[in-house]
C-alpha cells in the first residue's frame, strides 16, 4: 500500500497510468456512449466529417467503432500474452535460479534455444499454419508461448542473486523445504520485479499482435487494431493519401505501448532506489 | 566422558564441482561433547568451519557432499537421510544453527512473528497460525521481557542489529533444539551489542532451551570467555584440540602458536605483544595432501613434516595433530 502511495507520487507514473486507463476505459465504456457498429453507414473512404469523426473504411463503415472494437481486441491480446509469458517465465526462471546446477542449465539451455529462435518467425509459422479457427484468443496464446523468454532470463538473474542472502539460509536452517521457500522468501521479493516484466509483455504482446495482424495473419473472428491496418494497406489507402485508414489506428497503438512504457519506467524509478537521483 | 550427547567420527566432507573434482573442504574431523558443553571452533577464513557447520546438521546441498564418518545427535545419526527428514526433524528440533551475518537474516518483507510461525509450521503440522503465537509471545517475552509483542509485530527493518540479532537467536532456538551450532553470532556487532547476546545464549543455555553449544569464530580471545573447549581448525583438519585455558594460555601445535601470535589481545602479559603474521597460504584442498597441511608455513618444520601424514593424538593433556608439537 505504501509503495502505490509512492508510485502516485511520480508525475510519470500517474500520467502514465491515467493514459492506459483512459484507453481501458474507451475500449470497455466505448459502446455505452457510441453508437458501435460494424453496418455500413457510409460511402467507401468518406473523409472524417461531423457525423463520422474518422471516415469510414473501405465498405463504408465507421473508423470509431472500428477502432473501439479494435482496441478491445488488441488490449484482450496483449493481456492473455502478458499474463502468459509472464507465469511461464516467472516460474522457470525463479526455479532455475533458485535450483541452479544441473535443473539451472538445463531450464536457460532451454530459453536460449527460444531465444535464438526468431520468435516473430516462428508466430508467422505457426499462424500461418492455421487456415481456419484462427481466434484472437489462439493468437494470444501463440504470442504467450513465444514471448515468455525474457521474463523467464529476467526473473532467473534475481532469483539467483537473492538466493544466497541470509534470510534463505535461515529458512533453509530452520527446515524450510523448495517450495516454501520459493513463495516466501523470493517471490514477494520479485513481485514488484515481476509486475514491470508483465507489464512490457502486455506491451510486446499488443506490438506483436498488430505486427502479425497487419501483414494478414491475425485472428480471422474479429476487428483488432493490426487488422485495420491490413485492410488499409490491402486497399492501397497508403498510397491514396486516405490518411484516416491508419493514422488513427497507429495512434492509437503507440499510445497504448507508451503508456505501458511510462508505468514500467516509473516504476522501476520507485522500486529500483538506485535509479533514484 | 559419559552418553555424550553429540559425537562426531572421522568425518569428511567434499565439494564436487562441475568438472568431477573434489575439494576435500573437511577431513577426518573427531569430537564428542557432553550435556551444557560448549565448544569453540576458530580457525582462519577458508578452512572449512562454515563446511562443517553444514555437515554437523546433515544439511548435504549440492555440491556439498560427506565422504564418509558419522555424526550422532542423542545416539541417533544424521547421515543418510533423505532431504525431506532432515528437514522435518533434524533441522531446529535435534542440530539447530544460528547463521553467520544472522541480523541480516530476517525475511524484510515479512513481520518477525510470521518468520518464526513458520518455523512451527514447517515442522509440526496442524499447529494453528494462533497457538503458534501463543508460544511466540512466551518464548519471546524470556528473551526481550515487555518489549516481546512489540518485537514481534515489527518488520526487520524497524528494529536494531541487535534486536534482530536477539529474534534470530529466538527463532532458531524457538522447538528446543538438543544442540545450537553458533557460527560467528557476533562478529558483525559492536562489542556492547555482542555481551548482551552472548548473555542471552548463555540465558537459555542455563533455561535448558538447549542442551549444549557450539560456537564458530575467528577470534579466540572471545572463545575463551564463552567456550569449555576449543578446537583450532587449519585446512579442513583440527589441529588441536583442548580446554579454552590451554589453547589461549599454552597453545602447542605450531599453527595455534602463530594464531594467537597475529592476534591482538588485552589479556595479561599478552597486551605488550605486537602481532605477527602467518607468512604464506594455507594449500588447496583440491589436490590430495602428503605431510603435515601446515608445514609451509611452519616456522618449525623439518624435512620430513613434508611427506609424512600427522594423525592428531594425545599430547600432555590435548589432542594435537603435530609429532613436534612442545
Amino acid at each position: 500500500m505504501k509503495m502505490f502511495m509512492n508510485l502516485l507520487k511520480s508525475p510519470m507514473f500517474v500520467f502514465g497510468a491515467g493514459l492506459f486507463l483512459l484507453t481501458v476505459a474507451v475500449a470497455l465504456l466505448g459502446p455505452v456512449f457510441y453508437n458501435v457498429t460494424l453496418d455500413r453507414v457510409g460511402s467507401q473512404y468518406a473523409e472524417p466529417s461531423w457525423q463520422y469523426w474518422l471516415g469510414t473504411d473501405d465498405l463504408g463503415r465507421d473508423y470509431v467503432s472500428l477502432l473501439i472494437l479494435g482496441l478491445r481486441s488488441s488490449l484482450y491480446v496483449g493481456f492473455l500474452a502478458g499474463v502468459i509469458a509472464t507465469t511461464v517465465g516467472t516460474l522457470l526462471g525463479i526455479y532455475g535460479g533458485f535450483k541452479g546446477g544441473i535443473i539451472d542449465d538445463l531450464l536457460n539451455m532451454v530459453t536460449n534455444l527460444f531465444i535464438v529462435i526468431p520468435s516473430f518467425v516462428v508466430l508467422i509459422l505457426i499462424s500461418a499454419s492455421f487456415k481456419d479457427g484462427r481466434s484472437l484468443t489462439l493468437i494470444g496464446l501463440i504470442i504467450g508461448c513465444t514471448t515468455w523468454t525474457w521474463s523467464a532470463r529476467a526473473v532467473r538473474a534475481q532469483a539467483a542473486a537473492i538466493k544466497s542472502r541470509d534470510h534463505i539460509s535461515l529458512a533453509r536452517i530452520n527446515g524450510d523445504g523448495t517450495l516454501a521457500i520459493l513463495v516466501k522468501h523470493i517471490l514477494p521479493y520479485l513481485l514488484s520485479y515481476v509486475f514491470m516484466v508483465f507489464i512490457l509483455q502486455i506491451a510486446s504482446g499488443i506490438l506483436s499482435e498488430s505486427a502479425i495482424s497487419m501483414i494478414g495473419l491475425g485472428p480471422l473472428d474479429t476487428q483488432s487494431l493490426g487488422i485495420i491496418l491490413n485492410q488499409a494497406k490491402n486497399n492501397g489507402a497508403l498510397g491514396d493519401g486516405v490518411w484516416w485508414a491508419f493514422v488513427p489506428s497507429t495512434v492509437m497503438i503507440t499510445v497504448i505501448v507508451f503508456a505501458l512504457y511510462l508505468i514500467n519506467t516509473s516504476m522501476e524509478g520507485v522500486f529500483n532506489p538506485r535509479l533514484r537521483d | 566422558m559419559s552418553n555424550p550427547v553429540f559425537e562426531v567420527e572421522n568425518l569428511s566432507l567434499h565439494y564436487l564441482t562441475r568438472f568431477g573434482q573434489k575439494i576435500h573442504a573437511v577431513t577426518d574431523v573427531s569430537f564428542q561433547m557432553k550435556q551444557g558443553e560448549i565448544l569453540g571452533i576458530a580457525g582462519e577464513s577458508g578452512c572449512g568451519k562454515s563446511t562443517l557447520v553444514n555437515g554437523l546438521m546433515g544439511l548435504f546441498i549440492p555440491p556439498l557432499h560427506p565422504t564418509s564418518g558419522d555424526v550422532r545427535v542423542g545416539g541417533e545419526s544424521l547421515m543418510n537421510r533423505t532431504p525431506e527428514d532432515v528437514r522435518e526433524n533434524v533441522l531446529s528440533r535435534k542440530v539447530s544453527m544460528i547463521p553467520q551475518g544472522a541480523f541480516n537474516a530476517l525475511n524484510p518483507t515479512r513481520k518477525v512473528k510470521d518468520i518464526a510461525a513458520d518455523v512451527i509450521a514447517a515442522h509440526e503440522h496442524g499447529t494453528s497460525r494462533a497457538a503458534s503465537y501463543e508460544r511466540l509471545a512466551e518464548r519471546f517475552a524470556l528473551i526481550f521481557g515487555k518489549d516481546a509483542t512489540k518485537i514481534l509485530n515489527s518488520y526487520p527493518i524497524q528494529l536494531t542489529a541487535g534486536e534482530r540479532q536477539r529474534s534470530v537467536i529466538g527463532i532458531s532456538t524457538l522447538l528446543n533444539p538438543q544442540m545450537v551450532i553458533a557460527d560467528e553470532p557476533t562478529s558483525a556487532l559492536d562489542v556492547s551489542t555482542q555481551k548482551v547476546v552472548i548473555r542471552m545464549i548463555f540465558d537459555l543455555l542455563d533455561k535448558g532451551i538447549f542442551n549444549s553449544m557450539i560456537f564458530i569464530t575467528h577470534e579466540l580471545p572471545l572463545l575463551r570467555h564463552v567456550a569449555d573447549n576449543i578446537a583450532i581448525m587449519y585446512a579442513g583438519e583440527f589441529v588441536e584440540k583442548g580446554t579454552a585455558e590451554q589453547i589461549v594460555f599454552s597453545p602447542k601445535h605450531p599453527y595455534t602458536k602463530a594464531l594467537m601470535g597475529a592476534m591482538l589481545s588485552a589479556e595479561p602479559g599478552q597486551k605488550d605483544r605486537k602481532p605477527t603474521a602467518i607468512e604464506g597460504a594455507p594449500p588447496s584442498l583440491a589436490k590430495t595432501i602428503e605431510g603435515c597441511r601446515f608445514a609451509a608455513r611452519c616456522p618449525v618444520a623439518k624435512p620430513e613434516c613434508t611427506q609424512k601424514k600427522q594423525d592428531i593424538r594425545m599430547f600432555a593433556d590435548r589432542l594435537v595433530r603435530c609429532d613436534y608439537a612442545e
